[in-house]
This record gives C-alpha cells, structure tokens and sequence, in this order.
C-alpha cells in the first residue's frame, strides 16, 4: 500500500513539524508513505471566495498528483472535507477529470480518522505528561463526522490525561478569509473559545486543523496567556522533535 | 410608499458599533446559552417521543419542497378554498403594494387603529411607517414587539424581536410610554412587566378596528392560515376586530393539514424548545351565522417581493424555510454582533442569505461573507436548507458580476496563479517563511503584520521555523 500525504499550504508555511510529525505517525502503519512532489494547495480558499474556475484549476492540479496512491492522508479536516466533498463535483462536468476526481475524494482520508482505524493497536509513541482538551474544528466534525477517532488516539499517549472543556464544537471563528475580512468578529469569536479552553484549565488545547491553532494560540498569547500549549493531533501523537 | 430601505450595505461598520456596544453584548451573552439548551429541550422531546430529528427533518424538507416544485398550482387551490370560505385573497408584487393594499382596506372600512400580531412580511413592507402616514395608528402586541415598536427600532431577531434589550431598557421605555417613574428591575421582574403591556394592550384589542397578524402556514385543502404563538395576542387580533388581515409570503403554502402536522413537531422544538406552542390556530374564513366569533371580514394578501424569481434557481432551498430561528440562535456571527447589524429584515445566516436575494445582490454585499464556514445553523434547519453552500453560491454570483473589490480579485489572481507554478510557488515561499521568522519576535511570534493587519489587530501571528516543510523534506531526502 502507498500512502500520500498531502501537507497542505498552511502546515508547509507556518508549522512544518505537523507534517513531520504525521509521516511518523503513517510509517508506523507499515506502509510505504510518500510525499507527492509539486503540492501547493488544494483550492479551498478559492472554492469558499466563489472563484469556481480557480478552485477547478487547483483542483485538478491536485487530483493529478494524488491520483497514483491509494491512500491520500491529509491533516486537517478542511482540506480533507474539500476534496472528500468538493472535488467530484466541481469536476463533475470535466469528462477527463470527474472519474479521477471521484477516485482521489473516495480515497481522501482526514489523518485522525485514517490513523485510528489503521495503526496497530497499543501506545502511540508521543509522550504527554499533563491534561489536554480538544477542540473541534467545524469542517472535520460537521463535514466528516470526526469526533470519537482524535480522542480515543489522545488517549493512547503515554500520561496524557483528556478533558472536555465547554462547547468544543463550537466554532473558534477563524473562517479562512472570514478571519481576516471581519477581523473584529473573528477575534469576538476566538474569545470565547479562549475562554472555554482557559476555564478547562487544561495544559494544552489540541485540535485536527491548524487554521484553527493559529487562530486560538494568536488571541490566547494575544490575552497574556504565555503557557497554554496550542498543539495539532499528530504533535501530540508523534512525541518527539517536530523536524 | 416603498418597502423598508435596507441598511446592509453598512454591514461592516455596524458590526464596529455592536462590538463595541456592551450593553448589547452582555444581552447578547445572556441569550445564546438560553437558546441553544431550549432546542436542545426540543430535541430530547423527539427523542423521547420515539422521533428521529434526521428521518423528520427529511419529511419536512420533503413537504417545503414538493410545494416549491408546484407552486403555482398550491396558490390557486389555497386561493379556491380561501374564498370558498368566504375570505378575500388579494396578491401583492411587493412591500409597496402591500402598504398601499393595507392602506386601501382601511380607509375602505373607516379603520382607526389596527392590532398587529407578528408579521415578518409587514416589516419587509415598512407597513407600520404607511400606516401612520395614513392616519391609522397600529399597536404591535406582541410583547417583543411592543417593546421595539416604543424604541422605535425594527426586531434584532425573527422570532425574539428584542433580544438585544436588556430588563432595565425595557423598563425605561415602559415608564416613558406609561407615564410611571423608571424602577430598578431584576429578571424576576419580568411577569409584571407583561402584566404592564397586558393592561395597556387589552383596551386597544377591544378598540381595533382591524386586526392583522402573518401566518406560519397557509393550508392549500382548507384555505387556512395556521398560527402559531405563545401569548395569546394572536388570537385577539384576528378574531376581535371586524377585519382581519393576513399578510404572508407565497412560500408559505402547504398541501395539507397533515403536512401541517409534521412541520409542527419540528417548528416549535426548532425555535423554542416547545413540543407545542401555547396556541395554534387555525384560522378559516369568516365568522359565519352561527358562530359568536372571528372577523366579519378576512383578506389574505400573498406577497411575492422577490420570492418568485428564487424558483428553479440554486437558491430555491431557502424558500423552503420556515422561520423558526434555529440557524440565529445558533451562529456565531450573529450573537457577536445582534440582528440590526444585518441590516434588513432578516438576520442571521437565513439573512445573509435571504436580504441579497430579495433586495438585490449589490445592496448586501457583505452578507454572504459574514459566515465562519462553520454550518452549525445549516445542522440545526429543520427543513434542511444547506445554508453555507447557499452563501458560498452567492459570492460566485458575486464574482461573475465582478462585484468585488479590485484589489480582493487581484490579490486572489496573483495567489492563484503563483499556487498552479509549483515550482516557482516553492521559491517564492521560501522567501515568505524567511520574512516571516526574522519578523517574528523571540518567542515566534508577529505582533504588527503589515501585510494582513486584520489578523494581528486582535490576535498574534504564530509562525513556523523559517523553512517550509517541503523544502526540510527536500533536503532530508537529500541527506
């Protein structure tokens, strides 16, 4: 079996230890995991923009590099949700393209859903001496149905003690553009998320979607809070130097 | 005599004013956790009641839409039966035309004062304003919007108009209105000050001439208008006065009383948590001879005001919706900011939706953006209506009528096209990582980003170790 992962532009700009992290986590799969060269990013932000021809161009671009695996992983909900859901009908009408485009979305898995069902069962090898909460992102929980998968990985990490803090589901506000466009409402937003993750009193939120972390951890360092660690899934999973 | 004048346009800077606005916002805070765990009652009610809120909102979606596929057809039999019964059916192309209707049947019938039960569809018309202009005064009795009409304001939500006061602001506009002294008031407080509007409201339900309230469903068999309320005002107003005025979208029709029956057990758990409202009334025709009340006299007036032109477009689900408010009281957009920042009639995501397609893409061009993307309304929409793909939907209209600013459009090309030249994506990134590292400060962090001030107006800009990942894996590959 050879499993692609698809970085996604937000983790190859702003935190590569993500990635890193996640090709440790998927060889321990015994499968041969490769990074599919040319990845720059899958179009979501110009399909939510409305700009249908881009996002069909990005679109395409992405199905030729993926179409050769048989298992794309990717870590984040969002991104996974736009191809799983996005791509076979924004190429539905490309007589060369739509069956290809339903093959990568059939084979398209978000990382914690994938590594739940596929890693051998017993510890994972990140260690984690405190309490975490998770939050989920909108995208992964609401467009693929993950909730159980990252929790019951978290808890396979030696030490790591899990608790749910008020309204998880509830949106962290970040929006892509959203974030930017309506900066003020955004940051409204994040506060109550950074008030539900500070009233957990947990060591760390953690979370499948790094647009969401970023959002998080800027408005928690932003309101003086210097120790709460913002952490993705596959950080905490892996253990380890993120690179 | 136009309809109500959209604010939309002002989107942005409102939504500044509201932030900022804290008696707002501690109101705001206060309402959202009483909303969501009343739907959430509605929801364990189905449940208990052996009900799946999935197969159920599936039938309803399936009944909205069965009436949308034939809509012409489920007027004209609603319109038969309706003046079979003995009613008056009159169209109305839109808010104008409903003014000048309403404005005509008073003066036709010497009306004075009119009581009004809620009508999102007279708020669309800017009703109350032509009425007033005629020489009639209406009284919005029911009790939110009672207290908005005192402040002069339009309702922040479809079915809590005011919301957004707070006990001490209603108290003010009660004590200026009823000429008492202001008290300080507490939440234990608020029986007697229904009580208050009560005793001022009672008189005037007795004295009205006419009477006009919306109505939740109109039933195509029966010609009927289905009401459904809490307070009892409904009630009086269409059966008091010798007239009684409907005034109710043509989206509104269904089949059968069944149907009914089925949107029933979703509405009121949607909105408020209610296995039932407090009334539901179905109301048919006139007071015949035999009969000691109902009105000598019942008008239906159906309004288009746009709703027609949604038909067989992309954007026909939201027809499909029922007004109950579940998507509001669900958003985080809009208890950040309140519904008057949206500026029309309708707020929330069932707004951001509604308010460009009925008064005009260009006169709301913020609307459909303000959505995080995050479909916690397009889960809760009884009726199933995929809300964020519909505001996705719009900003494509958007683009195609290059309605969007010239420096957004350009910024996107450039990304984009940088984005399809992977290679030259990768060099031009890698310069991208490096300024952000050597702008971040010690601890990795930017606190003034130039290039996106909006992020870091609110929030710092955590960045990465001034490498990407595919030029660390490049080179690990190399190694």
């Amino acid at each position: 079996m050879r499993i692609a992962l698809y970085v996604t532009c937000l983790v190859d700009l702003m935190r590569p230890a993500i990635g890193f992290a996640s090709l440790r986590l998927l060889a321990l799969t015994g499968a041969e995991v490769v990074v599919p060269p040319g990845q720059t990013c899958c179009g979501q932000p110009a399909w939510s923009e409305g700009d249908r021809p881009l996002a069909a161009a990005l679109a395409r671009q992405a199905v030729g590099q993926l179409l050769n695996y048989d298992v794309i992983v990717v870590p984040s909900g969002s991104c996974a949700e736009h191809i799983v859901h996005t791509y076979p009908q924004l190429l539905s009408d490309e007589a060369g393209w739509r069956d290809a485009a339903q093959q990568v979305a059939g084979r398209t898995r978000e990382l914690a859903s994938f590594l739940a069902e596929a890693l051998p069962p017993g510890p994972l090898p990140g260690h984690f001496a405190g309490t975490v909460t998770y939050h989920d992102s909108c995208k992964g929980l609401r467009g693929l149905g993950i909730k159980q998968a990252p929790r019951d990985l978290l808890l396979r990490v030696n030490g790591l003690n899990l608790q749910e803090m008020a309204d998880c589901e509830a949106c962290c506000g970040f929006g892509g553009s959203f974030s930017v466009r309506f900066a003020e409402v955004s940051t409204r937003i994040v506060d109550r998320k950074c008030a539900a993750v500070a009233a957990s009193a947990c060591g760390a939120v953690v979370g499948g979607d790094l647009g969401c972390l970023l959002n998080i951890e800027g408005r928690l360092r932003r309101r003086g809070d210097e120790t709460t660690r913002v952490l993705h899934l596959a950080e905490v999973l892996a253990g380890g130097s993120g690179d | 005599m136009a309809g109500m004048r959209s604010q939309a346009m002002h989107f942005q800077a409102r939504a500044g004013q509201k932030l900022a606005d804290e008696v707002l916002q501690g109101a705001l805070r206060r309402a959202q956790p009483l909303f969501t765990a009343k739907r959430q009652k509605g929801m364990a009610s189905l449940a208990a009641d052996g009900l799946d809120f999935g197969h159920l909102r599936a039938a309803a979606a399936a009944i909205r839409q069965a009436v949308l596929d034939d809509l012409d057809v489920w007027l004209e039999l609603f319109e038969a039966r309706a003046k079979a019964r003995g009613a008056e059916v009159l169209w109305a192309r839109d808010g104008a035309e409903v003014s000048q209707l309403v404005v005509d049947l008073a003066r036709r019938h010497a009306v004075r004062t009119v009581t009004k039960s809620k009508s999102m569809l007279s708020e669309e018309a800017a009703l109350n304003a032509a009425l007033l202009a005629a020489g009639v005064r209406p009284v919005e009795t029911d009790l939110g919007e009672y207290i908005v009409q005192l402040a002069d304001e339009p309702p922040s939500h479809i079915i809590a108009p005011a919301v957004h006061k707070t006990i001490a602001q209603v108290d003010a506009l009660f004590a200026d209105a009823h000429g008492r002294p202001r008290q300080t008031r507490h939440s234990s407080d608020i029986p007697a000050l229904a009580r208050e509007a009560r005793e001022i409201l009672r008189p005037q339900f007795l004295a009205a001439d006419m009477g006009i309230s919306g109505a939740n469903f109109l039933v195509a068999e029966t010609g009927s208008a289905v009401l459904v309320t809490n307070e009892g005002n409904g009630r009086l107003v269409t059966t008091l006065p010798r007239l009684h005025v409907v005034i109710t979208g043509i989206e509104k029709v269904v089949p059968t009383l069944e149907d009914v029956a089925t949107l029933l057990r979703l509405l009121p758990r949607s909105a408020t948590g209610q296995d039932i409202s407090n009334y539901v009334s179905l109301l048919t025709g006139t007071k015949s001879a035999d009969e000691s009340d109902g009105p000598d006299q019942t008008v239906f007036i159906l309004v288009d005001n746009g709703r027609a032109g949604l038909l067989g477009s992309e954007f026909e689900p939201m027809l499909r919706c029922i007004r109950c408010g579940a998507c509001m009281n669900h958003c985080p957009v809009y208890f950040s900011l309140g519904g008057h920042a949206y500026g029309w009639v309708y707020p929330g995501p069932m707004g951001s939706v509604l308010t460009p397609l009925l008064t005009g893409l260009d006169q709301a061009l913020d609307l459909p953006w303000a959505s995080t993307g995050c479909n916690q309304c397009g889960e809760v929409c009884p009726v199933d209506i995929p809300l964020p793909a519909l505001m996705r939907g719009l900003r494509e209209r958007q683009q195609h009528q290059q309605l969007r600013p010239r420096g957004e459009r350009w910024a996107r090309r450039v990304w984009g096209w940088l984005a399809l030249r992977p290679r030259l994506y990768r060099w031009l990134t890698r310069g991208l990582v490096r300024y952000l590292h050597w702008l971040a400060d010690g601890q990795g962090r930017i606190r003034i980003f130039g290039l996106v001030p909006g992020w870091t107006a609110g929030r710092d800009l955590p960045v990465g170790p001034g490498r990407s990942f595919h030029e660390l894996y490049a080179a690990r590959k190399r190694d």
